[in-house]
């Protein structure tokens, strides 16, 4: 054969891996609502810029169940690209292809595209549509004993290079580790389910009848076990969160992340802050209100929106330098904060202090929920935790007190005492170890109980009490820094950003903590 | 079918906003309860008629228990 033969030969076999599962499995594939392996990449990446590793795989032939079996490229699609003109590795499984399932050729070539995101320090992306190990390959103690290298990885690299697992299918037992220790997990409405065991190992095993959705749908981990970070409509929309998604996020955490240019002025001053908190601090309202209104051009990307939803985490910029927010929500249990919401921020405050993106902190909390339930829950060690990781967070931290700050909530939502760049307070800030009416009981109960009139009394006494939670003691104190026009966050914030762009903060050496989980 | 609307956290009811035969839409408040320093509404979960109120203001009520019943 000339030369120019085995080009075309080449040519032949590269389209033939390109073919995927054959016409009717990508038909299947496009009639269950899903794009191919192929066409998500086209969609994920810059146009043009993808190189493609290991198009040639085939399976192993280890197995006597797979001879005269064809398997395009071993049923996953791997390789590097450009996004927003900055390199990311992929690993996109095929299910046209034997169901995407993880065969052993697979799993050289995605050692292969994980070593490049891993030794050049750029993201690692893996967009889930498998029905898992592919059993015929993996079944028996020798070919299981040395496996799950991925997952020890994986972990090493967590907070080295940003790591994105995008559920656009089925993501069965082991693979489910996958989103489990990646930073960002998008899920598609419909087509996405991940469980460490699939209804039949269920069924098998415990005897429960429940379908892939009902086990581990998209609402299920995106409203309820908080595995998921943001349930959307289709696979289209899901490249494209991914996409704004790492546009906040250096490629590594060598580097810091990527400034834009911003058409929002920087004094923007927005009439709206004074009538968002209701007169009546006892009364909700939605603190993302506050959020759109202080950040770049009102655009926040939320983080887990629909679990923990007492607290507001998210992406978003001031002055184009990306910030991470952490808010408060008085709209669900009245912004209080339990396990779920210790467990959404502590984690979002680790994501962005590994990838050095400051902190922007919102507080109107009443505190941490009390009560025989949430302390059989262990809400000690949760509160513990986020307490650990805003410690230990050494970006740039900014605090605004919009409103109430009591107890506990104040710590972990970054007082004073954990090393702000700066703090600020709203004239409606209330400051104090327990709210007015709580702390009046306990420290005026003889006098209220002995006085002639005790509902005058205890009334007359929570009055007093409410003046020294105002936040003009603790600023005349100068323990918050100062109290601003509300209409002055978003500049006070810009100006403080900038001024702790140089920040350093040596920590004592330690090989790691012992952190409360 | 009758459904039963239940408090998801423990507090004071501060204020019956809803009577029997109210037909209310999704997210409206049926009661609001006081604790942890704020009026937290036990919300509708779905549009419908209100069939019975089973608390009073000034009332006690525990995580879980039922705060009023759907038509």
């Amino acid at each position: 054969m000339g030369m120019k033969e085995r080009a075309d030969d080449l040519a032949g076999r590269r389209h033939r891996a390109r073919a995927m599962g054959g016409v009717d499995a990508v038909a299947r594939q496009h009639a269950s609502g899903k794009l191919t392996a192929r066409e998500r990449i086209d969609l994920l990446f810059d146009a043009g810029s993808f190189t493609e590793i290991g198009i040639q795989a085939t399976h192993a032939g280890v197995s006597p169940e797979m001879v005269g079996k064809e398997t395009p490229a071993d049923g996953v699609v791997t390789g590097f690209g450009r996004i927003d003109g900055r390199f990311a590795s992929v690993i996109a499984y095929d299910f046209t292809v034997m169901a995407g399932s993880m065969g052993r050729t697979a799993e050289v070539k995605c050692n292969r595209v994980r070593e490049i995101a891993y030794t050049k320090r750029m993201p690692m992306i893996w967009l889930i549509d498998s029905a898992g190990a592919r059993i015929q390959e993996a079944i028996g103690s020798r070919n299981f004993a040395g496996s799950g290298l991925l997952f020890r990885e994986e972990s090493i690299m967590s907070g080295v290079v940003p790591q994105v697992a995008a559920m656009m299918g089925p993501g069965a037992a082991g693979t489910a580790y996958i989103p489990a220790l990646a930073d960002f997990v998008p899920m598609v409405k419909g087509t996405s389910h991940m469980a460490l065991g699939g209804p039949p190992l269920v069924k098998a095993v415990i005897g429960e009848d429940v379908t892939p959705e009902e086990l581990g749908g998209s609402k299920v981990h995106c409203e309820i076990s908080g595995v998921g970070d943001l349930e959307v409509e289709d696979d289209r929309a899901c490249l494209a969160v991914i996409r704004e998604y790492l546009s906040y996020f250096p490629s590594s955490n060598l580097e810091l992340p990527p400034r834009r240019a911003c058409d929002d002025p920087a004094e923007r001053r927005d009439d709206d802050l004074l009538e968002i908190v209701p007169d009546n601090p006892r009364r909700a309202y939605d603190v993302r209100k506050v959020i759109r209104a202080v950040v770049d051009r009102g655009h926040v990307f939320e983080l887990k929106p629909a679990w923990a939803r007492n607290i507001v985490v998210g992406l978003a910029r001031l002055a184009g330098q990306p910030i991470g927010v952490v808010a408060n929500q008085p709209m669900v249990l009245g912004g209080a904060l339990d396990n779920d919401a210790a467990d959404k921020a502590t984690r979002f405050i680790m994501l962005c202090d590994a990838f050095n993106i400051p902190l922007v902190f919102l507080q109107d909390v009443p505190g941490f929920l009390v009560g025989s339930k949430v302390e059989r829950a262990g809400i000690i060690r949760h509160g513990a935790k986020m307490l650990y990781a805003v410690s230990e967070a050494t970006v740039p931290k900014l605090t605004v007190v919009l409103r109430k700050a009591y107890g506990a909530g104040y710590f972990v939502m970054c007082g004073r005492a954990y090393e702000p760049d700066l703090i600020v307070a709203w004239p409606t800030a209330e400051i104090s170890v327990m709210g007015p009416e709580g702390g009046t009981n306990i420290i005026f109960r003889k006098e209220i109980s002995s006085a002639a009139d005790p509902e005058a009394e205890r009334a007359r006494r929570v009055e007093e009490f409410r003046k020294l939670i105002d936040p003009y003691r603790a600023a005349g104190a100068a323990l918050v820094d100062d109290v601003i026009d509300p209409r002055e966050t978003r500049p006070t914030l810009i100006r403080a950003l900038e001024m702790a762009r140089t920040k350093k903060v040596e920590r004592p050496w330690k090989k790691h903590g012992v952190m409360p989980v | 079918m009758p459904e039963e609307i239940k408090a998801h956290i423990t507090g004071i009811v501060f204020q019956v906003a809803a009577k029997p035969g109210d037909r209310l839409q999704a997210g409206d408040p049926v009661i609001v309860l006081e604790s942890m320093k704020m009026e937290i509404p036990v919300e509708m979960p779905r549009a419908g008629a209100v069939k019975e109120i089973r608390v009073r203001e000034g009332q006690t009520v525990q995580e879980g228990d039922t705060v009023a019943v759907l038509e």
